[in-house]
C-alpha cells in the first residue's frame, strides 16, 4: 500500500462573502484555484520531491495532506486514513516542519516547546523526556535545549522545527525547506538525516519541498513538478532532466591537459567509444566530466511551456 | 474514547505552558495583585459613603462593598468563560501557533477548552483575591452556602461559555469584529448589577434599557450568588434565577455548538483557519 496517495485532488480557494459583496457592489475577487486535477502515490519509505515557483501549490497540497485545509474535490489518503473523514488519525500518522519561525512560542525554551507538543501527542513525559533528548542529540541542538526559542538562531530554530515533526515517530513527514536557513554543514548533516530516516526500519516516508533544486536532486527517489496547481510531471530526476533534452556535453581531460568535448545523447555509446579510443592510442585520461541539463532547466522549460501553450513539453 | 482519556493530559499541557508563559511575566502578576489591593481599597472608602443610607428595596446593597466585591470577583469569572475560548483562538493565530497545535491528533473543539484553562485558574484566583482581601482587611462578612453559590458560577459560566463558542466562531470566521463582545463587554458591568441594582435601571433609564438586564445571564447568577452569600437564601428560595440560567442553556448549549461546527468548516473550507 502507498504511504500517501492523492486521487484527482482540487482546490478552489472560494471568496468570503461574496454575494454579499456583490449585492453591495463592492468588487469582487475571482475564486483561486490553487489545485486542479493532482494524482500521484507515493511508497514506503521512498523520499519524493515536490518542486514549483512561489504559488505554483505546493503549500496548498501539503496542507491539505496535513488536514489542515479541506480539498473542493478528489481524496488524500496516509496510510489508508481519508485526511479528511479521518484527520485526527491522520495527524497521528504525520509530521510537518516548516520553515515559519511563529509557529514557537518565544518565551519558552527549546526543551518547554518541544514538551508541550509532546504531550499534546499523547506521549507520556518519561517517554517524552526521552525523545527529546535524543532528537537534541541528533539534531545537536544539546546546547540550546534551556534557551528561549527567540533567543536562537535562524538555524536552530529550524532544527529545533524538524525535531518537532519527528517527536510522535511518525511515519509520514512532510518537510518544507528543512535546510533553507542552515549552514552548508549542517545542511549536508540534514540531508544525512533525512536519507537515513527512509532508510531506517521500519522507514519514514518523506514528501520533501525545496527550491534547493540540487538538494532535490540528491535526495529524492522521484520528483513531481507543479506548476499553477497542475502536476506537470513525475519521474526520476534522472528521467526528468532526460525529458528536456536527449544530450549531454562531455569533456574529457588527458595526460598532457588537453580537453576533448563532445556532444552524445543519454545512453548512447560515444563515450565508450571515445575512451577506447583514446586507451588504445595510449592516452592518459585524467578528468571526465559531462554537463546534463538540471531539474532548474527542466523547470523552466515547463514553465515557459505552461505560459504559452498550456500544455507539456 | 481515545480523545477522551487523552483530555486531562492536554488540558494539563495547556495549562502547564500557560503557566510557564504566565510566570515568565512576573511583574505583570505582581502588580495585578497590588492593583486589586487598592480597587478593594478605594470601594471600602466609597462604601463608607453610603453606610446607613440604604433604601429597603434594595435588600442586597446594605453592605455594599460586599456587594460590589462580589460583583467584581464574580463579573472577572464571568467575562473570563465568555472571552477566553474566542481569546485562546485569537491569541494562537496572532502568534501563529495555531497550525502547529492543531497539527498534533486534538480536535479544535479540545483545542479551544484546553487553552482557556489557565484563564479559568488564573481568574479563580484573582477573584478570590477580591474576597479575600475584603474578609481579611475590611471585615466583610460572607454567609450562606458557598456550594450553593459555586452551583451558581458554574452554571452562570457555562451559559456564558456557550455565548463565549459564538464568539469563537466569529473570531473564526471573520478574524475580528465580534458582536457578542462588543455587547457583552461593555454591557455587562452597566446592565448586570455589578455596581448598582438593576432596578435603577428600570426606574431612571426607562423599561426598554432597563429590560436589557433580564437578557443578560450575568445578572440572573450575580442575582442568584448575592441572594445566596450575603442574604443567605436556601436553596428554595433563589429556584428563579437558578431556572433562568438552565433555561439559557437549554437553548443556547445546542445553538453555539453547531454554529461552532459550521464555523470550522468554513474556515477548513476557506484555507483561513490559521489567519487572523
Amino acid at each position: 500500500m502507498s504511504a500517501i496517495s492523492i486521487r484527482n485532488l482540487s482546490k478552489t480557494y472560494p471568496v468570503p462573502f461574496r454575494r454579499l459583496r456583490a449585492f453591495f457592489h463592492r468588487p469582487v475577487k475571482e475564486p483561486v484555484e490553487a489545485l486542479r486535477d493532482v494524482s500521484f502515490e507515493v511508497d514506503t519509505g521512498e523520499i519524493f520531491g515536490l518542486i514549483g515557483r512561489n504559488g505554483a501549490g505546493k503549500t496548498t497540497l501539503t496542507k491539505i495532506v496535513a488536514t489542515l485545509v479541506q480539498p473542493t474535490g478528489g481524496a488524500v489518503t496516509v496510510h489508508g486514513h481519508d485526511s479528511v473523514v479521518d484527520d485526527e488519525h491522520v495527524r497521528r500518522l504525520i509530521g510537518l516542519s516548516t520553515a515559519e519561525e511563529r509557529s514557537f512560542y518565544w518565551r519558552l525554551t527549546s526543551e518547554q516547546n518541544l514538551m508541550f507538543f509532546a504531550r499534546l501527542h499523547g506521549l507520556s513525559d518519561r517517554t517524552a523526556k526521552e525523545r527529546i533528548k535524543d532528537l537534541f542529540a541528533r539534531l545537536e541542538l544539546e546546547e540550546v535545549a534551556r534557551r528561549r526559542f527567540g533567543e536562537l538562531s535562524t538555524g536552530n530554530k529550524q532544527r529545533l522545527a524538524v525535531a518537532r515533526a519527528l517527536l510522535s515517530n511518525p511515519p509520514v513527514l512532510l518537510l518544507d525547506e528543512p535546510t533553507r536557513s542552515l549552514d552548508p554543514l549542517a545542511a549536508a548533516r540534514m540531508r544525512e538525516m533525512i536519507r537515513s530516516l527512509a532508510q531506517q526500519d521500519p522507514p519514514v516516508t518523506i514528501l520533501f519541498t525545496s527550491h534547493n533544486l540540487a538538494e532535490v536532486e540528491t535526495l529524492c527517489a522521484r520528483v513531481a513538478i507543479i506548476s499553477r496547481g497542475r502536476i506537470r510531471a513525475i519521474d526520476t530526476p534522472k528521467n526528468l532532466r532526460g525529458l528536456t533534452s536527449g544530450s549531454e556535453m562531455v569533456h574529457i581531460t588527458i595526460s598532457n591537459g588537453e580537453k576533448i568535448s563532445f556532444t552524445r545523447q543519454h545512453n548512447d555509446d560515444r563515450l565508450d567509444e571515445r575512451i577506447r579510443e583514446l586507451q588504445k592510442d595510449g592516452v592518459k585520461i585524467i578528468d571526465v566530466e559531462t554537463e546534463r541539463a538540471t531539474l532548474l532547466d527542466v523547470l523552466e522549460r515547463y514553465e515557459a511551456a505552461d505560459y504559452t501553450d498550456g500544455g507539456g513539453l | 474514547m481515545n480523545a477522551l482519556r487523552l483530555l486531562p493530559r492536554r488540558i494539563f499541557a495547556f495549562v502547564a505552558r500557560d503557566f510557564r508563559l504566565f510566570v515568565s511575566y512576573r511583574m505583570q502578576f505582581l502588580l495585578r495583585i497590588i492593583s486589586i489591593l487598592a480597587v478593594v481599597t478605594t470601594l471600602f472608602f466609597i462604601s463608607k459613603i453610603f453606610a446607613g443610607f440604604t433604601d429597603p428595596q434594595f435588600s442586597q446593597w446594605r453592605d455594599p462593598l460586599a456587594t460590589w466585591l462580589t460583583g467584581l470577583a464574580v463579573l472577572n469569572y464571568f467575562m473570563t468563560g465568555f472571552s477566553s475560548l474566542a481569546n485562546s483562538i485569537r491569541q494562537e493565530q496572532m502568534q501563529g501557533t495555531l497550525e502547529s497545535v492543531l497539527l498534533t491528533p486534538i480536535n479544535l473543539p479540545t483545542v479551544i477548552v484546553a487553552s482557556s484553562a489557565w484563564d479559568f485558574l488564573e481568574t479563580t484566583f484573582f477573584s478570590f483575591l477580591y474576597l479575600f482581601f475584603g474578609r481579611v482587611f475590611f471585615g466583610v462578612e460572607y454567609r450562606g452556602s458557598f456550594f450553593l453559590a459555586v452551583v451558581f458560577l458554574l452554571l452562570t459560566t457555562v451559559v456564558l461559555a456557550c455565548l463565549g463558542i459564538l464568539s469563537a466562531s466569529f473570531a473564526m470566521v471573520f478574524k475580528r469584529g465580534d458582536p457578542f463582545g462588543i455587547f457583552l463587554g461593555a454591557g455587562s458591568a452597566l446592565f448586570s448589577g455589578v455596581f448598582f441594582p438593576t432596578q435603577l435601571l428600570q426606574t431612571h433609564a426607562g423599561p426598554t434599557l432597563g429590560s436589557i438586564s433580564l437578557i443578560l445571564p450575568a445578572t440572573h447568577g450575580l442575582q442568584g450568588i448575592r441572594q445566596v452569600l450575603i442574604e443567605g437564601h436556601g436553596l428554595a428560595q433563589v429556584t428563579q434565577p437558578l431556572f433562568t440560567l438552565l433555561g439559557f442553556l437549554v437553548v443556547l448549549l445546542p445553538f453555539s455548538l453547531w454554529v461552532f461546527g459550521r464555523a470550522v468548516r468554513r474556515a477548513k473550507r476557506e484555507g483561513s483557519l490559521i489567519q487572523y
